[in-house]
């Protein structure tokens, strides 16, 4: 995977590209780092460019979510489609962390 | 040799092996005393490369300070001979007056470690000597750790698949009670998280209960063990898919991390009904393959566990005939990560299951279904294997 973080207006986006796996453990938590230092309190985490997502990779989102919370943020999952639509939809992760 | 010996810079005596090989009595002196002073008292000496050769088979030695112009056999054809017939990785240094690019060249290709010129700088030498023997401790003890650590994995894996029911445990639960089952289980390149379990519940029901605790290695194989223990032991609600997984959820909400959960099926089959009830939590979609031929899901199902307490998970059910099959499956089946476009559908499942299942029945089915899935179903897979396969039979 690979990521890119910008601000757009009041929100802090990152963008997920490629897949997203047990594999890039040490990589997202470079990405959970930016969360928890960027000044929005508005996260949306695109997921448009993740081709696929694994259970760890379901995990790290929790994670994400989870210190994105801890540190008084929102955090939200933007352009499901694919195999990520798929596993979100499976795993209800939705009722989790929201899903644009 | 242990790796704790390595001595960086201190003088304190080295008992790695050393043997010093030149045709001039006086270079070996002069080496030895070299090394000797700089703490090496285990030395060995050959004068030529049939000597050296013929203690390098029967002696073990750590490392070797070469020379390369000897009689009857020289340094080049020592080093090969030590690379190539002996098997040997120890470092060779290589100690030569040759200028020649080529023939340092020579050496390297021979096998030398590392090359000093002559005349010896005995800083130089120790130096070196020192370099490469800690090297090599460095990777014996890195190789050590990697020969336990797999060790380790191996054992914990047998444990692993030793808390699955064997085959006739299995038929002795199931047969009695009108089903068939067979089940399949290939473990990933690390350990994995995949587990399923049959209950007892009464004469003529079973509980079947598949679960695939997230990630993998060494931390979804804990919790899997975990889930085992608490599976075996939440006998209360067997007959209530729902309420069972829920009480599942609410136990692992505690001892799970944030970023671990579990996706499980739990399905109460009662061939004498002619149902099963079921209750899921983010697994994917067990596929019935039915007795008149066509297929169907067994959809249906709530949030992964281990997430949010107080979940409540909905009981579904669905009809089953003589003749049906019900095949649950992990992920690994259908998740294709090195080519995420040929990723399997549902659909896509039901055929290949379908083809399988007229030519292999029983518990040739899942050889049969993983060697037509998988283009090499020898390989190393990222992520645990499972397959169970129910099949409907009717009472007896």
């Amino acid at each position: 995977m690979d990521y890119r973080c910008e601000v757009v207006g009041d929100r802090f986006i990152v963008s997920i590209s490629g897949v997203l796996t047990f594999d890039d453990h040490e990589r997202f938590r470079q990405v959970i780092g930016e969360i928890a230092e960027c000044a929005p309190a508005m996260v949306e985490l695109s997921l448009a460019s993740t081709k696929m997502v694994d259970s760890a990779g379901i995990g790290m989102l929790l994670l994400a979510n989870d210190k994105a919370v801890r540190g008084g943020k929102t955090l939200r999952l933007s352009g499901v489609t694919g195999h990520v639509a798929k596993v979100i939809e499976l795993s209800k992760i939705d009722q989790l962390i929201p899903v644009d | 040799m242990s790796a704790s010996q390595s001595s960086g810079n201190s003088i304190a005596d080295d008992d790695a092996a050393i043997l010093v090989v030149d045709d001039l009595r006086s270079s070996r002196l002069l080496i030895g005393a070299v090394l000797n002073s700089a703490g090496f008292a285990n030395l060995h000496f050959a004068s030529d490369g049939v000597e050296a050769v013929a203690l390098l088979e029967t002696t073990p030695i750590d490392m070797v300070v070469l020379d390369i112009v000897m009689p009857q056999m020289d340094g080049f054809e020592v080093c090969r001979q030590a690379r190539e017939r002996l098997s040997l990785d120890i470092p060779i240094l290589i100690q030569t007056g040759l200028q020649d690019a080529d023939q340092r060249a020579t050496a390297f290709d021979a096998g030398a470690s590392d090359i000093v010129s002559k005349p010896l700088h005995p800083h130089e030498l120790v130096s070196r000597v020192r370099l490469h023997l800690e090297r090599r401790r460095m990777i014996d003890s890195l190789q050590t750790y990697q020969r336990r650590m797999e060790d380790e994995l191996q054992a914990a894996e047998s444990m692993q698949i030793s808390l699955l029911k064997s085959d006739d445990q299995v038929a002795a639960i199931a047969e009695p009670r009108g089903a068939g089952l067979t089940t399949f289980y290939q473990a990933s390149n690390q350990l994995g998280g995949d587990l399923w379990q049959v209950f007892e519940i009464d004469e003529t029901r079973f509980g079947l209960f598949i679960v695939d605790l997230s990630g993998h290695g060494v931390a979804a194989a804990i919790n899997a063990f975990r889930v085992h223990m608490l599976a075996e032991a939440m006998d209360r609600n067997r007959e209530h898919p729902g309420k069972w997984l829920a009480f599942l959820n609410d136990h692992l909400c505690q001892i799970l991390p944030v970023e671990h959960f579990a996706t499980a099926f739990y399905g109460v089959v009662d061939i004498a009904s002619g149902r099963i009830s079921y209750a899921a939590a983010g697994a994917p979609t067990p596929i019935i393959l039915e007795a008149a031929g066509g297929w169907s899901t067994l959809d249906g199902g709530g949030l992964i566990l281990g997430c949010r307490e107080g979940i409540a998970y909905d009981t579904y059910s669905a009809d089953l005939v003589v003749g049906d099959h019900v095949l649950l499956y992990s992920d690994a089946l259908y998740e294709n990560f090195e080519t995420p476009g040929e990723s399997l559908e549902p659909q896509d499942m039901a055929v290949l299951a379908r083809e399988v299942l007229d030519a292999a029945a029983g518990a040739e089915f899942h050889r049969a279904l993983v060697n037509r899935v998988f283009a090499d179903e020898t390989a190393q897979r990222r992520d645990d294997l499972t397959l169970v396969l129910l099949e409907v039979k009717g009472h007896v």
